[in-house]
């Protein structure tokens, strides 16, 4: 009996990266369980595995994008997104195997049901983590109004979502112009009024104190300050429910706290 | 005492603000549209709580009365004319700039706009009326807008509110009619009910008509609720409970909400309470609140005359599913949905997994940890493939006696429980300390 050899397919850390990924795994017509996805170069390769380096393709990203949503529906494409949000290292495997499960295996627009196939399991836990993650920004989220009506939020979030917070926001202030910027991933989202919102990144960037408030925002910030504390009730009053709610790591970006 | 003139914004803001926290929803759930991008705001089915307070609830809505004078004399109540408190009103136009200062700093979710009673409630009602339609044209508010209809309003000024809102409420107060009339002179419950039904039937017929004119105008899309005062008067949970039933039932409100009482002014008709508002209690009626909403429970299978109070230590499900042994333990790969949702540990989202899980095969154990359900609790309950996780006895006083040290592991109460003999007849007369929950929403 022959071993069949090992393959791995090095992918970019971005939705096209992983896509470009699932559509030359499905090309290389071999058994699915010897490929794998995986992301960025490992340190220890392994003996006996291949290795091929895989190229970002716009127009391999769109036929994998097209055939998931006609195949497994748009709900599970925007699961599959929601999970390539997410920073965990094996989530272009588990996109991989779902899919696999979804088209190949037959299970279709119910795949993500499947709990019992643990790369499936592992999507939904996934998709779920980072629709949390951008539920709670919808939420904690605070713009500042600077100089010339500018509404500007900087957010630290743990999955890579500025992508998902801008609909929302493009719908709700439709005639703000707005800026999202993520912290830690140096990603700017920008909606200027009346006009489609788009992503920058890799702008060298303002540092803060440079960025110039406008005249009433200070009030505003007070108002609202004072607002929250007094809205509390002394006899209820209970701290660690207040954190359980809202994890601190949220809490250093929202005015309400930041402020004495 | 009157207001000066000259107070600023801030002060009412703390004033107003501060009169207004005993109120307790703060929900922005239940209405769902896409702005019309010509002005600000949208809404979100689920709601969003945009910050939480120090005493744990969540922070949805700028949560204001339109103005704390009060020609009633609520005992409970911290703005009764008889109070000597500081006293202001907002102008419509400074309700309207902070909403939308703060909405679109994504601060709050929209406005919840209640009010004390000034002059005459057609007076007060004519105000919030005025104050929302200016944010809904003038400013072309989108976002969402809970206000109270005040009692005693004239019909047409309620009507007028439902169609500018996105969910109206109307404060029972207190759950009989012999507790308002003792503590709430100038209420009664008739003046309650009527604008409840005026609600109610306004829904009715818009849904009639958003059948036929798909753009009618939206009346309280977010329907209605109401709150009741728990503890500060002697009703038992039976008795607060069937009311709660019969206004889902009969009123088809959204929501009941229940307010642990706060003795605000020592009024000696009220107790006194030194541990504190009851709010161990509180939980326990949301919990039950919860099975009859979303678990296909009814009061009478909770609580009976027998049995009128929610046992303190556990909570109002498991204690249901310990006193009807006799139903379990199901089998996870047969049980249908109604019957998974009475298991101890498994919630709305876990039975539905679960149904949906099986169709690709047999479940484990193990598949129903990744699942979400709680095996801890539910482990005396339920069999998968015919067995259970691991030999126990289906006795009611173990069961309970296991349940309730998961319950309080880490506390003092631990070592109680777990002497041999407790019965849980006896839990009862251990400290009520109150659990930690989630209250709001």
């Amino acid at each position: 009996m022959h071993m069949t050899e090992e393959k791995y397919l090095i992918c970019e850390d971005s939705i096209e990266g992983i896509f470009t990924g699932i559509y030359d795994a499905y090309a290389l017509k071999e058994g699915h369980e010897h490929l794998h996805i995986q992301i960025g170069e490992e340190e220890n390769l392994r003996l006996f595995a291949s290795y091929l380096y895989i190229l970002p393709d716009s127009v391999k990203t769109r036929k994998v994008a097209e055939t998931i949503q006609k195949r497994l529906g748009t709900d599970t494409y925007m699961s599959i997104c929601r999970a390539l949000a997410t920073e965990d290292a094996g989530k272009g495997q588990a996109v991989y195997r779902t899919v696999v499960d979804g088209i190949t295996n037959g299970s279709g627009r119910r795949v993500l049901e499947n709990s019992r196939n643990p790369y499936v399991d592992t999507v939904f836990r996934l998709a779920r983590c980072a629709g949390n993650e951008i539920h709670r920004l919808m939420e904690f989220l605070r713009f500042q109004e600077l100089e010339q009506g500018i509404l500007y939020a900087r957010i630290g979030p743990a999955c890579n979502i500025v992508s998902f917070l801008m609909p929302h926001f493009a719908d709700r202030l439709p005639l703000e112009n707005f800026i999202i910027y993520d912290d830690k991933r140096e990603l700017y989202g920008v909606h200027p009024i009346g006009k489609d919102w788009y992503l920058v990144s890799g702008m060298e960037r303002k540092p803060e104190e440079e960025l110039r408030m406008s005249e009433k925002e200070e009030q505003f910030q007070d108002l609202f300050t004072m607002f929250c504390r007094t809205i509390a009730i002394e006899e209820r009053r209970n701290l660690k429910l207040q954190q359980q709610m809202l994890p601190l790591r949220f809490q250093e970006y929202m005015v309400e706290f930041v402020k004495k | 005492m009157r207001i000066a003139p000259t107070m600023s914004i801030a002060d009412k803001l703390k004033i107003l603000a501060d009169a207004a926290k005993y109120d307790v929803s703060c929900s922005s759930s239940g209405s769902s549209h896409r702005g019309d991008g010509k002005g600000i705001g949208n809404t979100v089915a689920a709601g969003l709580c945009h910050s939480f307070a120090a005493d744990g609830r969540c922070i949805s809505l700028l949560k204001i009365l339109f103005s704390n004078e009060c020609i009633f004399d609520c005992k409970y109540c911290m703005n009764r004319r008889s109070n000597d408190v500081p006293r202001a009103s907002f102008t419509p136009d400074e309700v309207c700039e902070l909403t939308m200062e703060f909405y679109r700093r994504n601060y709050i979710e929209g406005l919840f706009l209640s009010s004390g009673i000034l002059y005459s409630p057609d007076y007060t009602m004519e105000l919030i009326c005025q104050t929302i339609y200016k944010l809904r044209t003038v400013h072309r508010f989108q976002g969402y807008i809970h206000v109270k209809a005040i009692p005693g309003a004239d019909a047409a000024l309620i009507r007028k509110a439902g169609f500018l809102a996105d969910r109206m409420s109307v404060n029972l107060e207190l759950p009989t009619a012999e507790s308002l009339r003792q503590l709430a002179p100038n209420k009664n419950r008739k003046t309650i009910l009527k604008p409840m039904k005026l609600i109610q039937n306004g829904i009715t017929q818009n849904r009639n008509e958003l059948v036929l004119y798909n753009h009618a105008p939206h009346f309280c899309e977010a329907g209605q609720s109401t709150q009741m005062i728990i503890g500060a008067t002697p009703e038992s949970d039976y008795q607060i409970m069937a009311v709660a039933e019969s206004l889902y039932q009969k009123f088809s409100l959204k929501r009941v909400y229940y307010s642990a009482f706060v003795n605000v002014n020592q009024d000696k008709e009220l107790p006194a309470l030194p541990g504190g508002p009851p709010l161990l209690r509180e939980h326990r009626l949301y919990q039950a609140d919860w099975l009859l909403r979303f678990y296909d429970f009814t009061v009478e299978e909770l609580l009976t005359e027998e049995r009128p109070n929610f046992n303190m230590m556990i909570d109002p499900k498991a204690d249901w599913a310990v006193r009807h042994l006799e139903q379990f333990p199901v089998e996870i790969n047969r049980a249908d949905y109604h019957l998974l949702l009475r298991v101890p540990g498994i919630g709305v989202k876990s039975a539905q997994r679960i149904v949906r899980a099986r169709r690709f095969g047999r479940l484990t154990f193990e598949d129903l940890k990744k699942i979400g359900v709680v095996l801890k609790r539910a482990l005396y309950f339920i069999t998968c493939n015919g067995k259970m996780m691991y030999p126990t006895k289906l006795e009611e006083n173990y069961i309970v006696r296991n349940l309730t040290y998961q319950n309080l592991a880490g506390r003092k109460e631990k070592q109680l429980f777990a002497q041999d003999g407790m019965r849980y007849e006896q839990m009862s007369l251990f400290s009520q300390e109150a659990e930690t929950a989630e209250i709001s929403g």
